[in-house]
């Protein structure tokens, strides 16, 4: 069956940094394909490099015979692809059919008036994806599930062969869900093909014929959907490996005991819901694991806590209520925060770095913690004037660590620490974290899609997904109750 | 084409004023009107490319004085002159927009600016032909009736206005609000951005020049500090976002309340111009709409 | 001999120039603005110092403390009063900001102009020089201000560079041109850091205008060109880099000088422009910059 589109040996860098090496695949008609992996793997750099908007460093893209890598994106649409992004940006002047036909437009500097027939197509379009009711509504006015809609229907306005979805249902409720899996299966009756980007396998498994996994830039596994979620590497990779815990001893968290209460939080970025009623608790002293896979709410979660995003529900630490704080007063009264993007100031050294973190400390004070940080962590002792954007990759995250704990928090927030990181780099985060908890008493609260990772430390795990605690427990019984379902 | 009604209903009774209103008013709105053009071409860049044009009178200027220069050297007759303007200013435009483009943001308006200084310097450089700071004297003008100076500038504003407002309104026009506002996006739609952009740059220019030609024509004078000068750059600019940015309409109101305000303020000597930005300030922080954007506000999400 | 003439000259304003455009150059790489009324915040300094030391008889050492006071408070005004409304206004998009600050900067920019025109008119004001008298370098004859314009100069930019390099309060604000999130989560309000650097700022530009008017005098005629060449140096310069900025005045006042000597002063500013015009387009991130 000849391939509607062939993607051989497609290589991206920025710079020293590899997005995506050496990927191959191909896609036929009426088939859909899902490209899955977590934060960095590469699978949106893929995307974008099929549409255009960015330029491959080598291989070739080729839609039904056609080579189209390094045209421009606006040719390579017209050759037949159409794309949906993860972020709806219609235009919010014109009315939904409006910002349909622009879809239809022929790319012309002279044509001023649309041909008839546009008009009649947009309508179609519209009722199609499900908005043939709302066609002179503007986009301003429609709930989310709405405006996902128009962006779909943007995308297959002009019939591409191929269509490449980014997200597909991030932000939908499960009955949405269901409606867009048909629209999107609907497309290959045409003879068409689709391509979905994902964090999450499980999401997309029942609509998938195939999927690829990706990570740090690489195929890692290729088969059906259900080949891709058992195959070892793939389960390695995202929950690393087999779900081992220590014993712990019991604690008992009084009511009175809890550092941190989350209370019925729900956080909006517009009218998209990342965030549903959501509830913890952390005693003082604890170590709390909150796993997810990419896209689930941690880093939403984590950001409410912090103050750097709005929210809705009440947060209480020390049993004074968070509400109406500034982010630095809360990261000043002791909730500090090493995000997954680490913030670090790139072009000022390690122990800058860490110097600022101190800052709000008196100089004595300051200077032993810096003495002990390193004792902690010593690869930051050799690298002590070095410039923060050269580290490796492990050695940043370290240091975002050190600097958070150059400001002595009471508790401390780590979102997705081990995010790209190599084992033998884990094995040395591990072992810092547990001399923390014996040496101090900090309370820490851990993001992670890392199961592995994330579980040997924790006094309690939560299980978050799409913006919903799903299960609560201690580590020993997650392995037997909920570690399956996890990825499937 | 309900919208077009109104502006041509507006405009046929301004038609009317000579009737009724004396010299020195009709003079002031002869100008206004020429300022509206001006104003209009920098919205259709501006509102609907998303590209700020921080020089505005580069292309006022290149469009004036060829115009000039050609009616004071070569006595041409006036329509080939303002048709010889109106073209110097677009190959003018192309010329700063083709690279310009290249660039994002502060850098493309620094090039508009340094444009406008290069045009200064240049004209002060080559006095002997082009007059240098005192100006050009132009032999020709369009007529020495003030009426008849004011239906011209109506007229002209009236038919630019409409050009403009029906390309901002056409399908050309929703894919160059779509460039403008997320050019990424318009490109996986299938739209060559940069093709958009540079057309829509042209169309500025040629109404820009046009309407500095018409505007020396009616002076009876070309000089630096009328028509290439940064300060005229800037009431322009205000203009439009005082009357709102995107109606297009809206910038011609906008010129209008300028030039009047400015006149009405006259006794208050320096400091009208003081009134004049603060107000524009003020519209800026409270009414970012401007006028005509505030006044049609459609709950926009 | 007017190869030496052009050298100290062109130090001299050089040094005036680099000044000028570090601050310029300070507050875009903190606060993200390309303050287009950075002219008429010299300008205003300038006159204040001249009016103070002058009408209100106060003697020129005074009148250039009040300079540079007038400045801070103007710079404050700036940034509360028109900048930090438009960028935290709700009502302009995200996408517009920049525009909208430029813009208002712009305006804010041509008020205090026109505010100077109509208090003290537009006629050229010469500070009286803070140190009055001739000095002779290998036989050209130059003014003690001069010298101690260059002087000054370079010891501000010293004070700065010890500042930034060597004092908590400086890393704090090279650390917010470099990540203003990171700061945030050490608990650092970043308000705090704007309001600092805008007066920072203000000190800066209030000691180059105060300098400036008794170098050169000033009137509100000269506001715009000083923003530009301010906007030009930086650009020449690179972005947000604070030597490049130096480098850039450099440039541009030496270039500017060796015009207006060997060719005329009438048209110092065209090979400036000229040059401005080749980097944007074949490295527009300037000399020395990085973004």
């Amino acid at each position: 069956m000849p391939r509607l589109l062939d993607v051989c040996g497609l290589t991206k860098r920025y710079g020293g940094l590899v997005a995506v090496n050496d990927m191959s695949f191909s896609i036929a008609p009426g088939e859909i394909l899902g490209l899955i992996g977590p934060n960095g793997s590469g699978k949106s750099t893929v995307m974008k490099l099929i549409m255009g908007i960015e330029k491959p460093n080598a291989g070739v893209v080729k839609i039904e015979g056609v080579d189209v890598a390094g045209w421009p994106s606006h040719r390579i649409a017209r050759q037949g692809v159409g794309i949906v992004f993860q972020h709806s940006r219609p235009l919010h002047r014109q009315t939904v059919l409006e910002n349909i036909k622009l879809a239809l437009l022929p790319d012309s500097l002279t044509q001023l008036v649309a041909a008839s027939h546009i008009d009649d197509r947009a309508h179609a379009i519209a009722k199609r994806v499900g908005l043939g009711a709302v066609t002179q509504r503007r986009p301003g006015t429609l709930p989310f599930a709405d405006l996902r809609r128009l962006e779909l229907a943007r995308a297959i306005a002009r019939d591409p062969k191929i269509v490449l979805v980014d997200e597909p249902f991030a932000g939908l409720t499960a009955g949405e869900v269901r409606d867009f899996s048909e629209l999107i299966a609907s497309f290959r009756h045409d003879g068409h093909a689709v391509l979905l980007v994902d964090h999450n396998v499980k999401g997309i498994a029942a609509l998938v014929d195939r999927a690829i996994a990706m990570y740090l830039g690489e195929f890692v596994a290729g088969g059906t959907a259900q080949e891709v979620l058992t195959n070892e590497t793939v389960r390695r990779v995202y929950i690393g490996g087999r779900i081992e815990t220590a014993a712990r001893p019991p604690r008992d968290t009084a009511a009175s005991d809890r550092l941190l209460d989350v209370q019925d939080l729900s956080v909006f970025y517009g009218k998209a819901q990342a965030l549903e009623d959501v509830s913890l608790h952390v005693g003082a002293g604890e170590f709390v694991s909150v796993v997810g896979l990419n896209g689930a709410g941690k880093t939403t979660l984590f950001n409410a806590i912090s103050g750097l995003v709005p929210s809705q529900g009440s947060i209480a630490f020390d049993a004074t209520n968070l509400a109406g704080r500034t982010a630095a007063q809360i990261a000043r009264g002791g909730i500090v925060q090493c995000p997954e993007s680490r913030e670090l100031f790139g072009d000022m050294s390690v122990r800058e770095n860490l110097d600022l973190g101190g800052q709000h400390l008196p100089r004595a004070k300051s200077a032993a913690q810096l003495e002990w940080l390193l004792e902690l962590f010593p690869i930051l002792k050799s690298r002590h004037s070095q410039a923060a954007r050269t580290l490796s990759g492990g050695e940043q995250q370290m240091l975002a660590i050190a600097r958070a704990l150059m400001m002595q928090p009471r508790l401390l927030i780590l979102d997705e620490p081990t995010l790209g990181l190599a084992p033998v780099i884990l094995e040395q985060l591990s072992r810092a974290l547990e001399k923390l908890r014996q040496t101090t008493d900090i309370t820490i609260l851990l993001g992670e899609q890392n199961v592995t990772f994330a579980l040997p430390h924790a006094d309690r795990v939560y299980v978050l997904e799409h913006g919903r605690f799903v299960w609560e427990g201690d580590p020993q019984r997650f392995a037997a109750e909920a570690g399956d379902a996890y990825l499937s | 084409m309900k919208a077009f009604a109104i502006p041509l209903l507006v405009a046929a009774l301004l038609a009317l004023l000579p009737l009724g209103v004396g010299g020195y008013v009709l003079g002031l709105l002869t100008l206004a009107y020429y300022f509206g053009v001006f104003a209009m071409s920098w919205d259709l860049l501006f509102g609907f490319a998303g590209e700020v044009n921080f020089g505005p009178s580069f292309l006022i200027g290149l469009g004036a004085y060829s115009a000039g220069l050609l009616n004071h050297s070569f006595h041409l007759p006036i329509w080939i002159c303002v048709i010889a303007g109106a073209f110097t200013a677009v190959v003018g435009g192309v010329l700063l927009a083709v690279p310009a483009l290249r660039l994002s943001g502060p850098y493309f308006g620094l090039i508009t600016l340094v444009a406008v200084l290069l045009l200064q310097n240049a004209i002060v450089l080559f006095a002997g032909i082009t007059g240098g700071e005192i100006g050009l004297d132009i032999p020709d003008i369009i007529s020495i009736d003030d009426s008849t100076n004011y239906w011209v500038a109506l007229g002209f504003m009236t038919v630019s206005g409409m050009i403009l407002f029906g390309l901002s309104r056409s399908s050309v026009g929703l894919i160059l609000q779509a460039s403008g506002q997320d050019a990424i996006q318009a490109g996986a739609l299938g739209f060559n951005v940069t093709k958009h952009k540079l057309a829509a740059f042209c169309v500025s220019a040629l109404f820009s020049g046009l309407a500095g030609a018409m505007l020396i024509f009616y002076m009876g004078t070309a000089s630096p500090g009328t028509v290439v000068e940064i300060g005229v750059g800037v009431q322009v600019i205000i203009a439009a976002v005082l009357g709102g940015r995107r109606t297009i309409l809206g910038a011609a109101l906008g010129a209008i309340f300028l030039i009047v305000a400015g006149e009405l303020l006259r006794p208050l000597g320096q400091l009208s111009t003081f009134v004049v930005s603060a107000v524009a300030l003020l519209v800026i922080l409270f009414f970012p709409g401007g006028f005509l954007g505030t006044a049609l506000h459609r709950g926009e999400g | 001999m007017q190869f030496l003439q052009i050298l100290i000259d062109g130090f001299a304003i050089s040094s005036l120039y680099g000044l000028g455009a570090i601050g310029f150059t300070l507050i875009f790489g903190v606060s993200g603005v390309l303050n287009l009324s950075h002219g008429a915040i010299m300008v205003s300094a300038a006159v204040v110092a001249w009016a103070v030391a002058g009408s209100l008889n106060a003697g020129p050492y005074l009148g250039a403390l009040a300079g540079v006071a007038a400045s801070v408070v103007i710079a404050f005004a700036t940034y509360l009063l028109v900048v930090r409304p438009i960028q935290t206004s709700r009502r302009i998009p995200r996408e517009e900001k920049e525009i909208f600050v430029l813009t208002g900067t712009l305006l804010w920019g041509i008020m205090l102009q026109e505010a100077i025109a109509y208090f003290f008119t537009s006629n050229p004001k010469t500070v009286r020089p803070l140190i009055a008298g001739v000095v002779n370098i290998i036989g050209v004859r130059t003014p003690n201000q001069e010298i101690l314009t260059a002087v000054l100069s370079w010891l501000v930019i010293g004070a700065l560079w010890l500042l930034v390099n060597r004092t908590r309060q400086g890393k704090t604000l090279l650390a917010a041109s470099i990540n203003p999130r990171g700061l945030t989560l050490l608990g650092f309000e970043l308000s705090s850091i704007y309001l600092f650097v805008w007066g920072l700022y203000g000190l800066l530009a209030g000691i180059a205008g105060v300098l400036l008017g008794a170098f050169l005098g000033v009137s509100s005629d000269n506001v715009g060109t000083l923003t530009a060449s301010a906007f030009s140096i930086v650009v020449l310069g690179g972005l947000g880099s604070v030597s490049g900025s130096l480098l850039g005045a450099y440039v541009v006042g030496y270039l500017e000088t060796i015009t207006a000597y060997v060719i005329s002063p009438s048209i110092r500013t065209i090979p400036v422009l000229l040059l401005l015009v080749l980097v944007v387009y074949l490295r527009p991130q300037g000399l020395l910059g990085r973004r």
